[in-house]
């Protein structure tokens, strides 16, 4: 059905560190191994050696560069894959009851065996989660690996979504954010969570950590280096050689 | 939005189809002397316009024949209460002019059919235009000027074709509700052309506090679905041909040929139905979508 649970039991989603990020694509890479032969494969390939390369992919690394008066420009590694909305607007404009948003977990899918193809949801969504499949004639998007993180023959530790599993600087993390004390809603409480396009009023589940503020950084690194100075002359001063 | 034709017939067929079918159902109930004939041809282009909007529709889907699944979500879904009251409006329409061409002897029945059959075409109308206007995502859809307008266009385009079928004496009204749409369309176009840039690059990342943000390297190596889908640029030089042909093909023309009353009421529904394409087509070529602010657009 595509009327939206009127709440869901978990709201299990990715939490992404803009301050970690560097760009690798290892996780849109892993997430195509896993996804193109699990429930949702094959995804479709067109022209892969090719001069114009075309597919779909459920996870896309965007590369910007910020500039900000008065400071030098920065890069920001930008994944995006589907952010499993609260109001997920592609859910509600689904003509036959494909899209559809779990009320046990919050996981936003598409049924292939009941999807039409007439890629309304995909005009829909305002962060292109989704795509089309061609060879298939459905709707494509994450599932949040939802064929692994439940699967009970793979160990507990790596019952997590493929991108999160094979990040290797450590920047993407997934968990409950229904649960405030899971490690995704600590993380966000402690750092500069962030909706992408809140004007779109979609309430997105998956939360982005803003990257450190320039000035703040500057700052704490100073404090810091005084501080330290400061503390290895009191210990100099008392003949202190510990630690 | 990419524009393509599959989607172009739909709303200008089904649209000039339900408009006709308007007209025909408010002048048989306002007691016009319609000839068998006329409701016979009136009702039989309507069905035939609506018919290939419909069918046209089908063909951009993935699975046609899965196409029935679309009745189910009427609770939510735009395009499902599109699609069941599309079916619906067929009830009045084969009714009225089944009766005729098969002399049912329904006559009394004739009056109800009308009134459901214009309440029927109205409410698909709308339906249709809110299958574009509830998309948040696409500002250009997102306002009551397309409800307006996919009434209007009906309407006028509808008339048009009513002349054609049944006669010239409401000429004066049709040329009055060609002018009221043309007044329509250019209101809308203001109103996108106002509206253009209100979200930024900055706001879908979610950083707005970080300066401007510009992508310096693709995040794929070729075009993606989403590109092709919701890539399509409109250079303004073509906008402008794009919308001159919208207007004079679509409004201006046809409310001129029908005021100097040239008989050539066949040729001036082609008119307007090619200017409502070409308005339609303007519809999706200028339409952007927000998902651009993450490729290769600053504003939109």
């Amino acid at each position: 059905m595509t009327c939206l649970p009127e709440k869901t039991d978990k709201k299990l989603g990715l939490l992404i560190d803009l301050n970690i990020c560097v760009g690798c694509h290892a996780c849109a890479v892993n997430c195509k191994e896993w996804n193109t032969s699990g429930i949702t494969g094959p995804m479709e390939d067109l022209k892969p050696y090719g001069d114009d390369p075309s597919g779909v992919w459920y996870n896309r690394i965007h590369s910007y560069e910020f500039k900000k008066e008065g400071e030098t420009d920065r890069a920001v590694y930008f994944p995006k894959s589907c952010l499993h909305c609260d109001d997920a607007p592609c859910v509600t404009v689904c003509p036959t009851g494909a899209s559809l948003k779990r009320s046990e977990d919050g996981i936003v899918l598409v049924n292939p065996d009941v999807c039409i193809g007439c890629k309304l949801c995909s005009w829909a969504c305002p962060y292109g989660a989704r795509e089309y499949d061609t060879t298939a004639g459905v709707m494509q998007k994450c599932t949040l690996c939802v064929d692994k993180i439940y699967d009970e023959s793979i160990p507990e530790e790596r019952r997590v979504p493929s991108c999160v599993s094979t990040c290797p600087a450590g920047a993407r993390h997934f968990g409950d954010f229904a649960d405030p004390n899971s490690n995704v809603s600590q993380l966000a409480a402690e750092g500069d969570a962030r909706d992408l396009f809140p004007e779109m009023e979609t309430k997105p589940v998956n939360q982005y950590l803003a990257p450190e503020k320039r000035e703040q950084k500057e700052n704490k690194k100073l404090t810091e280096k005084v501080t330290s100075v400061k503390d290895a002359l009191t210990k100099w001063a008392m003949l202190d050689f510990t630690g | 939005m990419h524009p393509a034709l599959s989607v172009i017939i739909f709303t200008t067929f089904s649209g000039m189809g339900y408009g006709l079918f308007i007209w025909l159902c408010a002048n048989i109930l306002m007691g016009e002397r319609l000839t068998q004939d006329q409701i016979i041809y009136g009702t039989g282009f309507s069905f035939v316009l609506v018919t290939i909007g419909l069918l046209s529709s089908t063909i951009h889907l993935g699975h046609p024949e899965r196409a029935w699944r679309a009745f189910s979500q009427w609770r939510t879904s735009w395009l499902s209460r599109e699609g069941i009251m599309a079916i619906l409006t067929y009830g009045p329409m084969v009714i009225i002019g089944g009766n005729q061409f098969l002399n049912l002897g329904l006559n009394a029945l004739i009056p109800i059919m009308a009134v459901l059959g214009i309440l029927g075409s109205i409410v698909t109308v709308f339906t249709t235009s809110m299958i574009y206007a509830s998309l948040k995502a696409i500002p250009a859809w997102h306002n009551n000027w397309v409800k307006i307008g996919y009434q209007i266009f009906a309407l006028s385009s509808g008339g048009v074709a009513y002349i054609m079928i049944a006669g010239w004496q409401h000429y004066m009204v049709v040329v009055t509700l060609l002018i009221l749409a043309l007044a329509v369309k250019i209101m809308t176009w203001a109103h996108i052309d106002k509206h253009r840039g209100q979200y930024k690059r900055e706001d879908a990342l979610g950083l707005p506090d970080f300066g401007k943000a510009r992508p310096f390297e693709p995040a794929h190596q070729g075009q993606n679905y989403l590109q092709r889908e919701m890539g399509y640029e409109l250079c303004p030089k073509r906008r402008a041909m794009m919308r001159w042909l919208a207007l004079g093909c679509g409004f201006i023309l046809p409310a001129v040929l029908l005021y100097i009353g040239l008989p050539v009421a066949i040729l001036i529904t082609l008119i307007c139905l090619g200017g409502m394409m070409a308005e339609r087509w303007l519809f999706f070529a200028e339409a952007e979508h927000v998902v651009r602010l993450y490729y290769d657009k600053d504003t939109v």
